[in-house]
């Protein structure tokens, strides 16, 4: 076993400096790609009434523009090597505070998200795979291309609708907590883990009701993929001679499906959810305007769509660092489910 | 069997809502002393000097700092409005103006204190003022528009007593001491965090106040919220009392569906900017007070290009300003929530008035827009592209489609082209863009305000890029012109000349729809469009 997870760590290492070049590759690319973009940034940011040539050059300059694009990109490279992502002119603070900030906020978001979507899609898919063809397995199907059918901001929107101002049992769809309520002690960022290490269960309870609408319409649009995964790689592991062999021995039908069929149709799943994790994280953007979640996604579209450099660049790279960590978090999960992938 | 889980779910939402009636009590007491206002922006910075701060930011500073003097407010059709013409004390007990126009004197109040404690002093004005003027902010080019441009203008007469020189008399120097920018600023305390490269703390004051004003910032995070405590020693408002609100919830709620669930279930207290349609909407509920301000400070236009052909022919221009379906524009893009600055009957040709925006004698009227386009010698018309941008589609898309299908009668073919902002304002400034549509602020609008700055010059506000020297030369005069029957006169001439030309065309200024609780009072339109905090209480 020790060997095992040896062997794992040994892999994810190698996997983490082999990705190296590639954030690095993401970092040049985006950093150009602003630069091609149409639109200039001072110009937009000096649109009060009075704001003239001085104010745009003298913005020009505080964003760094005023240097011609392969200086500006050294600039930016010995600042990121610092550690510096640049400043936002939107919100006035460092790219690094807002993304630090931010990034808990979707991070929770996801995960329930995340977490929400396979209690729900694995079930669904053991039993559209146990009975195929049969009016359950149908049912799963329509739930399924109901939930992708719909975006993520329609349903928000109809969640918000129906049980907040229809039957007002959830509370008012701002951001992460009742503005009304003192926050805990930040430790982890996660509001729902820090009330708990604070003992505040009041607390707990108010961003856990905030959190529920938000992350059930981001789930709802993911449990398709999910299940549908679940269900094809049940009925390959179902029909498999191994699961075979277990019911003729006459292990019970429990052992069977949960301990033989599942843990080996489990792969697929774990790589599908890695990768479902990854977009989300970015393509959750509609679901934090909608209920005005302080998270990155929505930060990025709005730096986006004032041309604000700085937030867009540090949001990619966060991103492409993400999608590093997540596809290492899956290799691991690979190895604990299926040790024989740790052999080389 | 249904039946008993139905009544158990039923018993559930019973007890649950028999919860909640009994902690509001305890919630509502709070909540009467606080309010909570939502709005699609956010507020950026502390600093309203700061470049790139948003309308939030600016209405935050009117309520953290307090300047020398302030607008009063006015009842315009039975709407409290904001008074360009009335200016009252606001740190300042009084001031004077010298008979020749060329001091203005301000003795400060003697009880005025700074948030620390300490009290304001002509010296902290000064060092403020100087700020302005000197500083690499956004208060340099404001100040500008009343001739205060150097810190030697303001002088210390003594501890209370502060003296502003002009070079001459401006009428728009006092106006300006009651914008936004020039704040008064706790000098020893802003001095002490001041740097070699940032002589005006400039950084600092981004992400912490050290005003004298009515609330007291207690937590502030860009792009979400900042929350307000009142500064119960502050004695300026209405009866020298403080602000009514001991706290303020500034929220930034983007999605204007969810602003209006939030002020429709009671949640928030007052709303700005909603969708024009969930405006009309609740109104018809009449559940919630509505307040809709005519912006009379701002205006939306058609703007053409007067150095790109054929747009620097006046004939064309003409022949678009007939060729525009404006009842229809006005209905599609505002639902008619606004006020129009078309359709005007002129009885004798001539201007009734010198006030700029004014209503201008033009209505649809295909016939006299084929004559203007056979004069300009296009009788068979003409290619070109109309331009809006993204942040302004809710109302420019209709508008759009309606221009096209319009100037598509008298031959004129109309590409729509949508421009994110930052995108637009880049080809504003760089003028290549011939044909589209923008809106405009005047913080202080008069009309000579208007002419020199939206009608003359070479920069980024000239949208049509005008460039006639008479125009430019009246506007000018005007600025200074002290004889009020003269300066009417000259609005007159400009406003003829405006018909005349066409350099751009004036369609309306939409409604500044604010939606409150029904127990809130007090709301003023303000120059800044944005609700000042110190207006409102709740009955």
């Amino acid at each position: 076993m020790m060997t095992g997870l040896g062997a794992t760590m040994v892999r994810a290492g190698k996997r983490l400096l082999s990705s190296l070049p590639a954030l690095f590759g993401v970092l040049v690319f985006t950093f150009l790609l602003m630069r091609v973009l149409p639109g200039d940034p001072a110009v937009f940011f000096a649109s009060g009434p009075n704001a003239g040539k001085e104010e745009i050059e003298q913005i020009r300059k505080q964003m760094g523009l005023d240097k011609s694009v392969p200086e500006q990109l050294v600039f930016y490279l010995s600042d990121i090597g610092r550690g510096n992502l640049g400043r936002s002119m939107m919100t006035g603070q460092p790219v690094l505070k807002d993304l630090r900030e931010r990034l808990p906020a979707s991070l929770e978001l996801t995960f329930t998200a995340l977490l929400i979507a396979l209690i729900a899609a694995v079930p669904l898919g053991v039993v559209a795979a146990l009975r195929p063809g049969s009016i359950v397995d149908h049912g799963v199907r329509l739930f399924c291309a109901l939930g992708v059918c719909v975006p993520t901001f329609v349903s928000g929107l109809l969640l918000i609708y129906v049980f907040y101002y229809l039957l007002g049992l959830a509370p008012d769809p701002t951001g992460r907590i009742d503005v009304f309520t003192s926050l805990p002690p930040q430790r982890t960022g996660f509001l729902s883990i820090d009330f708990l290490l604070a003992g505040d269960f009041e607390g707990w309870w108010a961003a856990c009701k905030q959190l529920i609408l938000p992350a059930v319409s981001m789930a709802l649009f993911v449990i398709a993929p999910l299940a549908r995964i679940t269900r094809a790689s049940m009925l390959v592991s179902l029909g498999s001679d191994f699961v075979r062999t277990a019911r003729s021995v006459g292990l019970s039908w429990r052992k069977v499906v949960v301990t033989y069929a599942l843990r080996n149709a489990i792969l697929p799943v774990i790589t599908i959810a890695g990768i479902v994790f990854s977009t989300m994280l970015g393509a959750n953007v509609l679901v934090e305007k909608v209920f005005s979640w302080p998270g990155v996604a929505s930060y990025a579209l709005d730096a986006l769509l004032s041309s604000d450099y700085a937030p867009v660049q540090g949001f990619v790279l966060l991103m492409a660092s993400l999608f590093v960590l997540v596809n290492l978090v899956v290799d691991i999960c690979y190895g604990i489910a299926d040790p024989r992938v740790s052999i080389e | 069997m249904r039946f008993v889980s139905f009544r158990s779910t039923t018993s559930v939402l019973v007890t649950t809502a028999l919860l909640l009636i009994a902690t509001a009590p305890s919630q509502a007491q709070t909540r009467a002393e606080t309010l909570r206002y939502v709005t699609g922006a956010s507020v950026n910075t502390l600093d309203p000097n700061i470049p790139g701060s948003t309308r939030e930011s600016f209405a935050l500073s009117m309520s953290t700092y307090d300047r020398l003097v302030a607008f009063g407010r006015k009842q315009l059709n039975g709407k409290w409005v904001f008074d360009l013409d009335t200016i009252t004390g606001e740190l300042a007990e009084s001031y004077e103006v010298s008979s020749d126009g060329l001091k203005l004197t301000f003795r400060l109040r003697k009880d005025a204190k700074f948030q620390d404690g300490s009290p304001v002093t002509a010296e902290d004005v000064k060092w403020s003022l100087d700020r302005c003027v000197t500083a690499p902010i956004l208060g340099k080019a404001q100040l500008l528009t009343g001739s205060l441009t150097s810190a030697d203008q303001f002088k210390v007469i003594d501890p209370l007593t502060i003296e502003v020189t002009l070079p001459k008399p401006d009428k728009l120097a006092l106006p300006n001491l009651a914008t936004v920018y020039p704040m008064i600023i706790n000098s020893k305390v802003a001095r002490a965090h001041a740097t070699p490269d940032d002589p005006w703390a400039t950084a600092w004051l981004k992400e912490h106040t050290a005003g004298s004003g009515a609330y007291v910032v207690e937590s502030f995070k860009p792009g979400e919220q900042v929350i307000l405590k009142r500064d119960e020693s502050w004695n300026r408002g209405s009866a020298n009392k403080p602000a009514f609100f001991k706290r303020v919830i500034v929220q930034s709620v983007p999605e204007p569906a969810t602003r209006a669930n939030l002020v429709e279930r009671g949640d928030a207290d007052l709303v700005l900017d909603l969708q024009a349609s969930d405006v009309q909407s609740l109104e018809g509920k009449g559940k919630l007070k509505v307040i809709s301000t005519p912006q009379y400070n701002a205006i939306t236009y058609v703007s053409m290009n007067n150095q790109i052909p054929p747009f620097d022919n006046v004939n064309v221009r003409r022949a678009i300003a007939y060729a525009l379906p404006y009842e229809d524009m006005f209905k599609a893009a505002l639902f008619g929530r606004g006020s129009p600055l078309f359709g005007a009957s002129w009885a004798d040709g001539k201007p009734a008035n010198g006030i700029y925006p004014f209503q201008q004698p033009v209505k649809l009227d295909l016939d006299k827009a084929r004559e203007y386009l056979k004069a300009a010698g296009l009788p068979e018309g003409f290619s070109t592209t109309f331009s809006f941008n993204v942040g302004q589609a809710a109302t420019a898309e209709p508008m759009a489609a309606l221009v096209k299908e319009s100037l598509g009668k008298i031959g004129i073919k109309v590409d729509i082209q949508k421009l994110p902002d930052a995108q637009m304002s880049t080809q504003i400034n760089e003028k290549k863009l011939p044909f589209y549509t923008e809106g405009i602020v005047a913080w202080l609008p008069s009309t000579d305000y208007f002419y020199r700055n939206f009608y003359t010059g070479n920069q980024r506000w000239n949208y049509s890029s005008i460039n006639n020297p008479d125009l430019a030369a009246i506007a000018q005069e005007a600025r200074f012109e002290p004889d009020k029957a003269k300066y009417e006169e000259a609005g007159r001439k400009l406003n003829a000349m405006h018909f005349d030309l066409m350099p751009q065309i004036m369609l309306w200024q939409p409604n500044q729809d604010a939606v409150m609780a029904p127990s809130i009072e007090g709301y003023t339109y303000e120059f800044h469009r944005q609700v000042d905090y110190r207006d409102v209480s709740r009955k």
